[in-house]
């Protein structure tokens, strides 16, 4: 251990290092190589915390995993590999969420410093939050391919990660998904949700039928194609769910196609009002299928050479491989319940490249190779073992500055890989960037507006789509600010089911204060509801069919409307009328990177002056940590 | 059965394009599996050429085993490790993959079996002797090797590496790790990079030099209403825009400087957007269809001048390229010199950006630029074997494949010409003592940082030790170092000297390196290795010093100076 070799360290930070407590939270690609830089720097305490277990595709960069690893917890097999080179350490894994209840605040104390490697959004906004309440500082990362960065969060010192806005994960609306596709995307989705009806849990958001409540598709049209299927088939298109269908037909591979391209589709074509303006999709027949390759342009047919996972399928290939799929998706059913799609799961992979190239063919979208369509399902960053080294070896730098209290001179750093134009391959930014005092997180009393369409939106989607997906919260519980104290969501589990379908226009309405806590966070945010209801608001919607907008304050406010009053921008997303809008779940590597653009935007830190003042805390946030027994380093 | 079949056994199956897919082979699906990540960066060729790769370590320190861990994991063919030391106490403090076991053995042997646990599909072997023995026993050891590392080398032996490696041709990567400093420098010969993954490419639609046989398909086809209109892809209504646009005899048109729209300066692109919003509305698109919109945003980028780079021109008009040496490069930039003489553009690239369309429609624009990519690519083919045949280059093939690649890369082509370092070492830093001298601020601290860099080797030549190494009193050092580097300047004629805190850090670490600038720097040069082998991306040209102090960087080129 370095800490070990005399001389090495100074001997300030030679103690630091032995004496402190740090906590890993996750394993993966930076996890594997900060633990290994930990522990030869000499840190005695090390906890290290992940949810998941080893894949295959882990092995070309987490050094601490083997083949014969493949399927234990990573945070188990990263222990007891790095003891197997330094036993001395004492390192503690949990194989766990780190979402959980039971890492409150009380946990967090315990260390001097939090280091974050992690791969999504929400459990870094958690454990930023857990940081914020627990006054310890947090050294966040990230890497995708030849890019990575390295920043410092601490209460009152620096930015907190939800200062920024962060780059929202692309969410699709549902007629879009449903009804109306013109990227490759959208078939993709679509057929990541068909799995899910076919095969998986089955998620209403996630229909794969036509919608014909599409407020675009007024008229008649389609409820008397609906009739119509009634009247032949005897049956009720929304009262037979998409499995039951599947299953009462034995999964068969060509009734299932026949359904999917060519009678849905069909009954998109008799909602008429929908295709004026667009090119109309059309129906396929499993019995004659074309074997041509709808527009692409990524991939180049003439070149032989292209593996059959980066070649597009024809048509007959991709019959052919729906069917070979289903056979094996339907026989894994046979021993679970539901399946759980994964982009490595071979079965689960070809079911959703062939479903989401028929659809593409059916659009006249340009189509995509099995390689491709992994990438964008999966949501796939490349990774490779270099980039994660060169991002660990950075956080384990700025750990030691910050065990040093050096926070002034934790500058976010930013690796690139070589631009012709700049000589510098790091960007450190000049100064560390001060609190955000609009941020939605660690503002004293953190506000925000929230535009909702009351009409629409039921109490469940302002918990999971509002709270949870936007705002990170993991358990909230919410209050009306009515001076009754009514209760509209609990994070107590079926304390509020009675009205979680229910509307929320029975309970509130424009200008409605929400009071939002999330207990384990110790995280309290305001909610001011903004009722979408003018006239210009509702044909907006009925175009754009958005439930709900998330506003900073006022002044945002009031300059959203703005631009509401011109014309739409140029890259608003399209459509989206029924229900919600659907994420596409970033469920893979290490990183959400923050280009270096704010850079122009910096504040200048807080001075002394100011940290003082955060030191006093705000009342609010006391309640609830003052008892703990405090292990928490002392800003000054 | 695990993926020990090479990559190039797996092409066999790229041909097996069966109507009903056979289950795939459990050795390709475990390897793309293992390898998928990354195999996104650089596709299955650059996976192959890092598999066919030999990688040879000199001196398997901290920081070098560091470097074949992150090449081991994404499978490097295989390693070599030459290393003549024993495994100190010292090793096994800074060094992860030393346990207390291996204290006193052979540190290749051990560095080599422990790397070799990370991936099995990776051969290795440890040569438990000094590199310049084994340059007197075979002066020809290192010439076989992919690339050459060298870490923990003193000056003498970084000298003698480097004269042999730029004589083989051998690309070296030397890195140096001592305390909070950390430096990186690349040296090849010449090295050509097809595949250079810029951040965006440029469109190549030709529409300021249409070919013949684009204006002889766009001619063909009229668009007379408004169904016809949204179902044509933008790249034609924008072409017929322009023709039209550019006839004043059709009457309406406002074009007075004779100056094609790819070629207008923004100002005046306005009025031709005005224009073009005119002819849409009048072949029947209302201002409102999703289709006129697509066709103003696409004009945007679409108007840019057909032209050739500066990069480009610069190989075009190189000796190499007139008088082809014996690589597939030269001979191809050869025959894309000839190419461009006589057609005065470069090969068309044939890839068209995704537009809303009817798939028809879009499907036969696409093959017009496909079907004269392949053309122009024929021509380049030809080109090239003729000039094989000229200059008498037997036993090199170029096939088609190559070429096209080669073609659809060709705005992208880089080549980065090498400066020898042990020439470097040899002569004064001029360039960097003129940038110093005219910058007395903290800017350039990362230059100074290189020139302390060079004192140590420097005293580590005189004295056969780095200065304030372990256990010893840092004082005496201190002045040591001092008068070497003193010494240093005064032989270069520099006017500058370094600051008293730099010097005392850099002597307080002594040759130490630190685990998480190991880290780090190990990752710096693995990248540049896998850059270099793979022939994708652009690698470190040539100077790499990271300051872990101030977590700052500086990459700048050394050059022969010419005094």
């Amino acid at each position: 251990m370095a800490s070990d070799v005399k001389g090495l360290l100074p001997a300030d930070l030679g103690q630091l290092v032995n004496e402190c407590n740090v906590l890993v939270v996750g394993a993966g690609g930076i996890g594997c190589e900060l633990l290994k830089n930990l522990v030869v720097f000499g840190l005695k305490n090390v906890h290290i915390i992940d949810l998941d277990t080893i894949e295959v595709s882990n092995l070309n960069r987490q050094f601490l995993f083997r083949r014969e690893h493949v399927g234990r917890p990573k945070s188990i097999v990263a222990k007891e590999s790095a003891l197997l080179f330094n036993p001395k350490v004492c390192i503690t894994a949990y194989h766990d969420s780190i979402t959980e209840s039971k890492f409150d605040v009380n946990f967090y104390k315990q260390f001097n410093v939090v280091l974050n490697a992690l791969d999504n959004r929400t459990a870094r906004s958690h454990v930023n939050r857990m940081c914020l309440a627990a006054k310890i500082p947090l050294v966040e990362s990230g890497t995708a391919g030849y890019k990575g960065n390295v920043s410092f969060h601490m209460q009152g010192i620096s930015e907190c990660y939800d200062c920024t806005t962060k780059p929202h994960q692309k969410t699709f609306p549902g007629c879009t998904i449903r009804n109306t596709p013109s990227e490759p995307i959208h078939c993709i989705v679509w057929a990541k949700h068909l799995f899910n009806q076919l095969f998986g849990i089955s998620d209403p958001d996630e229909d794969v039928s036509p919608d014909s409540s599409d407020p675009e598709a007024v008229g008649d049209a389609g409820k008397i194609a609906l009739e119509e299927s009634n009247d032949t088939n005897g049956q009720v298109k929304e009262k037979v769910s998409t499995r039951q269908w599947a299953q009462s037909h034995e999964y068969d591979a060509q009734k299932l196609f026949q359904k999917l391209f060519h009678d849905d589709i069909k009954y998109l074509l008799s909602m008429e009002n929908l295709w004026q303006k667009r090119k109309p999709p059309t129906p396929l027949d499993w019995n004659d299928l074309p074997d041509v390759i709808a527009g692409s342009s990524s991939i180049d047919q003439q070149t032989v050479t292209a593996l059959k996972d980066q070649r597009v399928w024809s048509m007959q290939e991709c019959s052919q491989v729906f069917k070979q799929s289903i056979n094996q998706l339907k026989e894994k059913l046979e021993n679970e319940k539901d399946l759980i799609w994964d982009k490595d799961d071979d079965p689960a992979m070809d079911f959703v490249t062939a479903c989401s190239n028929v659809r593409a063919h059916v659009f006249g979208i340009q189509q995509k190779s099995r390689f491709d369509t992994k990438s964008m399902a999966g949501n796939i960053i490349p990774a490779i073992a270099s980039t994660n080294a060169i991002v660990a070896g950075l956080i384990v730098t700025m750990a030691c500055k910050v065990l040093k209290k050096d926070y002034y001179k934790c500058n976010t750093i930013f690796v690139m890989p070589r631009p012709t134009a700049v000589k510098k391959d790091l960007f450190p930014l000049d100064q560390i960037v001060g609190p955000n005092p609009k941020c939605y997180v660690c503002a004293e009393k953190p506000e925000i507006i929230v535009k909702m369409d009351l009409e629409k939106m039921t109490v469940r989607i302002l918990g999971d789509k509002v709270l949870k997906t936007e705002l990170c919260m993991i358990a909230p519980d919410v209050e009306i600010d009515d001076g009754q104290g009514t209760i509209l969501i609990s994070s107590e589990e079926g304390e509020t089911d009675d009205i979680a379908d229910k509307l929320l226009k029975n309970f509130i309405k424009d200008g409605t204060r929400l009071k939002c806590d999330d207990f384990l966070q110790n995280y309290q945010i305001n909610i001011t509801v903004a009722a979408m209801v003018d006239e210009e608001d509702e044909k907006d919607r009925e175009k754009s069919g958005i439930l709900f907008e998330i506003i900073g304050d006022r002044t945002q406010l009031n300059a959203k409307e703005q631009v509401a009053e011109g014309k739409k921008t140029d890259d608003q997303e399209q459509p989206s009328t029924s229900k919600k809008a659907n994420p596409v779940h970033d469920d893979e590597d290490d990183l959400m990177i923050i280009e270096p653009t704010t850079v122009s935007e910096v504040q200048v830190a807080g001075t002394k002056r100011r940290l003082d003042e955060t030191e006093e805390d705000t009342p609010s946030k006391k309640r609830k940590v003052e008892s703990e027994t405090s292990e928490v380093i002392d800003i000054d | 059965m695990f993926g020990l079949l090479p990559l190039s056994t797996m092409m066999g199956f790229k041909m097996m394009v069966s109507a009903s897919p056979s289950p795939r082979s459990p050795e390709i699906t475990e390897k793309t599996k293992k390898y998928d990540r990354q195999l996104r960066l650089w596709g299955d060729h650059g996976q192959s050429r890092l598999e066919k790769s030999h990688v040879c370590l000199i001196n398997s320190s901290a920081t070098g085993t560091e470097i074949l861990k992150s090449l081991v994991l994404p499978g490097v063919g295989s390693f070599t490790i030459v290393d003549g030391y024993k495994v100190t106490q010292e090793d096994i403090g800074i060094n992860f993959f030393l346990d207390q076991d291996s204290l006193g053995k052979s540190r290749a042997e051990y560095t080599t079996k422990l790397l070799l646990e990370l991936n099995t599909d990776v051969n290795g072997e440890a040569i438990e002797e000094h590199p310049e023995m084994l340059l007197k026993q075979n002066p020809n050891f290192f010439n076989h090797f992919s690339v050459v590392i060298g870490c923990q080398l003193d000056e003498k032996t970084l000298v003698t590496i480097s004269q042999v490696l730029w004589e083989s041709q051998v690309p070296f990567v030397y890195v140096n790790c001592i305390g909070f400093l950390g430096w990186v420098r690349v040296q090849v010969n010449e090295l050509a990079i097809i595949e250079s993954h810029p951040d965006s490419t440029i469109q190549d639609l030709r529409l300021d030099v249409p070919f013949p046989e684009l204006i002889a398909y766009m001619d063909a086809l009229t668009i007379n209403s408004r169904e016809v209109a949204q179902k044509t892809p933008w790249l034609v209504l924008l072409f017929k825009a322009i023709q039209k646009f550019s006839t004043p005899s059709t009457g309406d048109s406002m074009d007075t400087t004779g100056c094609h729209p790819c070629h207008m300066k923004s100002q005046e692109k306005q009025e031709f957007k005005k224009y073009l919003k005119q002819y849409l509305c009048e072949v029947g698109l209302k201002d409102t269809d999703e289709e006129f919109d697509e066709v103003v945003k696409a004009a945007n980028s679409a108007l840019s001048p057909s032209m050739i780079n500066s990069n480009v021109q610069a190989l075009l008009d190189d000796p190499k390229s007139t008088k082809p040496e014996k690589t597939k490069f030269w001979v191809m930039c050869g025959a894309l010199r000839e190419f461009v003489a006589n057609n005065g553009q470069l090969p068309v690239r044939g890839v068209l950006p995704d537009m809303m369309a009817d798939s028809d429609r879009y499907i036969n624009l696409q093959s017009v630029y496909r079907e004269k990519a392949s053309k122009d690519a024929e021509d380049i083919l030809g080109r090239s074997q003729q000039l094989l045949k000229q200059a008498g280059l037997q036993g090199l093939t170029i096939v088609e494949e190559d070429v096209k690649l080669f073609c659809k890369e060709c705005q992208n082509l880089r080549l980065i010409r090498g400066y020898p370092m042990y020439e470097e070492i040899n002569s004064v830093p001029v360039e960097i003592l003129q940038e110093l001298a005219q910058n007395t601020e903290d800017s350039d601290q990362e230059m100074m940082y290189y020139l302390l860099l060079r004192g140590l080797l420097r005293f580590q030549g005189d004295y056969h030790t780095y200065p304030g190494l372990l256990d010893r009193d840092v004082e005496p050092d201190i002045n040591r170092f001092k008068g070497t580097f003193t010494k240093l300047l005064n032989d270069w004629n520099a006017t500058i000297s370094a600051k008293e805190d730099c010097i005392h850090e850099l002597c307080r670490y002594g040759a130490c390196e630190l685990p998480s600038v190991a880290a780090f720097i190990g990752g710096c040069a693995a990248q540049e290795v896998i850059k270099i082998i793979t022939k994708q991306y652009v690698p470190l040209d040539n100077t790499f010093i990271y300051n872990a102090m101030q977590s700052t960087s500086s990459s700048f080129k050394m050059t022969r100076a010419n005094s």
